[in-house]
């Protein structure tokens, strides 16, 4: 967080703002300095304008895929809430991924359920549940834990899902649960399509505005503080456990809607959906893309799925080596994703909140 | 009788191998401050290094001998080039050495294929007591394990590099001004737990033969094993390795094996979760 001059630099890129002390003078080199296109509304312009007209162009099979990338980016979106904006590392994100998508499918396929006014408030909410257990478990307590224990804690929780699932007969075993239903609407059935996409994109474009508005607000500065500096957050008087149980709950929830839209859109859950392939697979899309923007979570899904789907004909055995190189350089050369090419520093923090209750006068 | 004694050796003996492959994990991890994902796939190169000697013809002994060379001589270049970037950030130092164990897996898939390829034991055979039959190699393994241990210990708390190692973990600024070549160190610290790792995937790929996915199979219990014995010393790790392999393998005797599997990963983590610094706190040796 910047010191107070910034903060008001950056309350004054809104015009309607009306700061107490002197603020037209104070602001006026600072809004000339902020003048200019922004970049992100562009490209996140560009990417639903993409999105909106996709299934006109493409095949019906391509539709299926992109319906895939859409809920995958959902599930990206999950992550990026979660280490992206509050700097907690969930490893484990595909554990409420997969959890969900195993109960809306046990839901299909023992209680007949398929609605899906129930079957995705069913999936949000086993995703809130898990992430509220495992999250309260290992975020809250006496003690703050250690960003590496929270790690390994979540990769663990995946992993031992994963196990779990393998060797549960009931939850089919190595073969998961096959052909669940499609997901209907009253006497309509919603199969995989160009509905299917729109349904999810409409849930993507729903979600990730509310998720702008959370990461603009005033949590989400309470968050990037927690990010920068946990200990100086908790000095402000914050309870930082708990700003992370919410959050990583959120993020839960997200996950869960996600992986019950991927259950049905796939016809099947198995057990990888909660292991460490997704869960990795998700760190990928979000470093890729760039953490700490919605828009980077979105894009890294889309190349990294869309690369995969292109090279997967002729160079199968020598993408994952080429993800990795790339991966590495990223993480060695571009800390903050492919996003940052295009997104400046001062764009990507942004402002939060609304009218600043008070001109902020806290010592830097 | 004989089945209890059976079902000890087992036991006994999978503790081992979890001990040899947290080995380095522990020494990285301690001395370094970092948790290298890509541990498992040191263990597997030590495990394809081994297959590679015995496809070629060469003693299978021999192969397992290069093995730890190799892998450390790796070890060492990776730090030098990309490991030194990330001592700073422990989270990012994770998602870096997890990218070089994609990268390391998936080379390793390319080159052996989707397949499970034996490679036989260099000592075959049972050692027979009476009415037991225990197999030779596994015997081995724990003796191996048990002199490795040794040495380890004895490299850390008795000799001058040893001792280089621990002064700069403790106080790397004091240690500098003391005219030690930390970054040499460093080097040399993450080149050992390399080698370790190379020996153990080397030792153990008779048993489990060698598939892509051999170092991803250990590499979560390691670090569930690492955080239980708890960080910063090397009896810790040992000591958290120990118990979490002992336990992987006595609880399928008792319940299910899908229960006992997960509840290892629950009760451990608990454990960590109540007892941040693990069963041995503490620096030092």
């Amino acid at each position: 967080m910047g010191g107070a001059s910034e903060a008001v630099a950056r309350v004054s890129e809104r015009p309607d703002v009306v700061t107490h002390e002197g603020a037209p003078a104070a602001s006026a080199p600072a809004r000339s300095a902020a003048a200019g296109w922004k970049v992100l509304p562009i490209v996140e312009g560009l990417v639903l304008i993409t999105a909106l007209l996709l299934p006109l162009v493409l095949q019906d099979y391509l539709t299926v895929f992109a319906t895939r990338v859409v809920i995958l980016a959902l599930f990206a979106i999950s992550f990026d809430l979660v280490w992206g904006y509050a700097g907690i590392m969930s490893f484990g994100q595909a554990l409420f991924f997969g959890a969900a998508g195993y109960g809306v499918a046990l839901l299909a396929r023992d209680l007949g359920v398929t609605s899906i006014l129930l079957i995705l408030p069913a999936g949000a909410l086993i995703g809130l549940t898990a992430a509220l257990l495992l999250g309260g478990f290992l975020l809250l307590g006496r003690y703050p834990s250690s960003v590496i224990f929270v790690s390994l804690g979540t990769l663990t929780g995946s992993y031992a899902a994963d196990r779990l699932a393998r060797g549960w007969y009931y939850l089919g075993g190595q073969n998961g649960i096959p052909s669940i239903p499609s997901l209907s609407l009253g006497s309509i059935d919603i199969s995989e399509g160009p509905v299917y996409y729109y349904l999810a994109l409409g849930i993507l474009v729903v979600v990730y505005l509310l998720c702008r508005f959370l990461v603009r607000s005033q949590f989400g500065l309470a968050l990037a503080g927690l990010r920068e500096n946990e200990q100086r957050i908790a000095f402000f008087g914050y309870k930082a456990q708990h700003l992370k149980a919410i959050i990583f709950a959120i993020g839960g929830t997200i996950a869960g809607l996600a992986g019950s839209l991927y259950a049905f859109h796939e016809g099947f859950v198995w057990p990888n959906m909660l292991g460490v392939v997704f869960s990795t697979q998700v760190v990928l899309y979000v470093l890729f893309g760039g953490s700490g923007t919605l828009i980077g979570a979105v894009i890294g899904t889309v190349i990294i799925e869309g690369v995969s789907f292109w090279l997967s004909d002729n160079y199968r055995d020598v993408w994952p080596i080429i993800l990795g190189v790339l991966l590495l350089l990223v993480i060695m050369f571009r800390p903050l994703g492919l996003i940052s090419f295009v997104l400046g520093e001062r764009e990507r923090v942004g402002s939060f909140g609304k009218a600043p209750k008070e001109t902020p006068n806290a010592a830097p | 009788m004989a089945t209890s004694f059976a079902a000890a050796f087992e036991i006994v003996s999978f503790g081992a191998i979890i001990v040899l492959v947290v080995l380095g994990l522990g020494i990285i991890a301690s001395m370094m401050g970092i948790f290298n994902f890509a541990q498992g796939e040191f263990v597997l190169l030590g495990a394809y290094v081994t297959y590679l000697a015995s496809a070629h013809g060469v003693p299978i002994w021999a192969g397992m001998i290069a093995a730890p060379f190799v892998v450390g001589a790796l070890g060492f270049v990776l730090e030098a080039l990309i490991i030194r970037r990330f001592y700073a950030a422990p989270i990012v130092a994770m998602l870096g050495t997890y990218a070089l164990g994609l990268i390391i897996r998936e080379s390793v898939r390319g080159l052996i294929g989707g397949f499970y390829l034996t490679v036989p034991e260099p000592i075959g055979g049972s050692i027979d007591l009476g009415s037991i039959h225990i197999s030779a190699w596994r015997f081995t393994i724990i003796v191996i394990t048990l002199l490795v241990m040794a040495a380890c210990y004895l490299l850390l708390a008795r000799t001058s590099f040893g001792l280089r190692v621990r002064a700069t973990l403790e106080n790397p600024a004091l240690a500098r001004a003391s005219g030690i070549s930390t970054p040499l160190i460093y080097g040399a610290t993450f080149a050992f737990g390399a080698a370790l790792a190379g020996l153990a995937g080397a030792l153990i790929v008779p048993v489990f033969s060698l598939f892509a996915d051999l170092g991803i199979r250990f590499l979560i219990q390691g670090f569930v094993a690492v955080m239980v014995g708890g960080v910063g010393s090397f009896i810790g790790p040992v000591a958290g390795a120990g118990l979490i392999g002992t336990l992987s393998a006595a609880l399928p005797w008792v319940m299910s094996p899908v229960v006992a599997d997960v509840l290892v990963f629950v009760l451990a983590i608990a454990f960590i979760k109540f007892r941040p610094q693990g069963l041995i706190a503490g620096r030092g040796v």
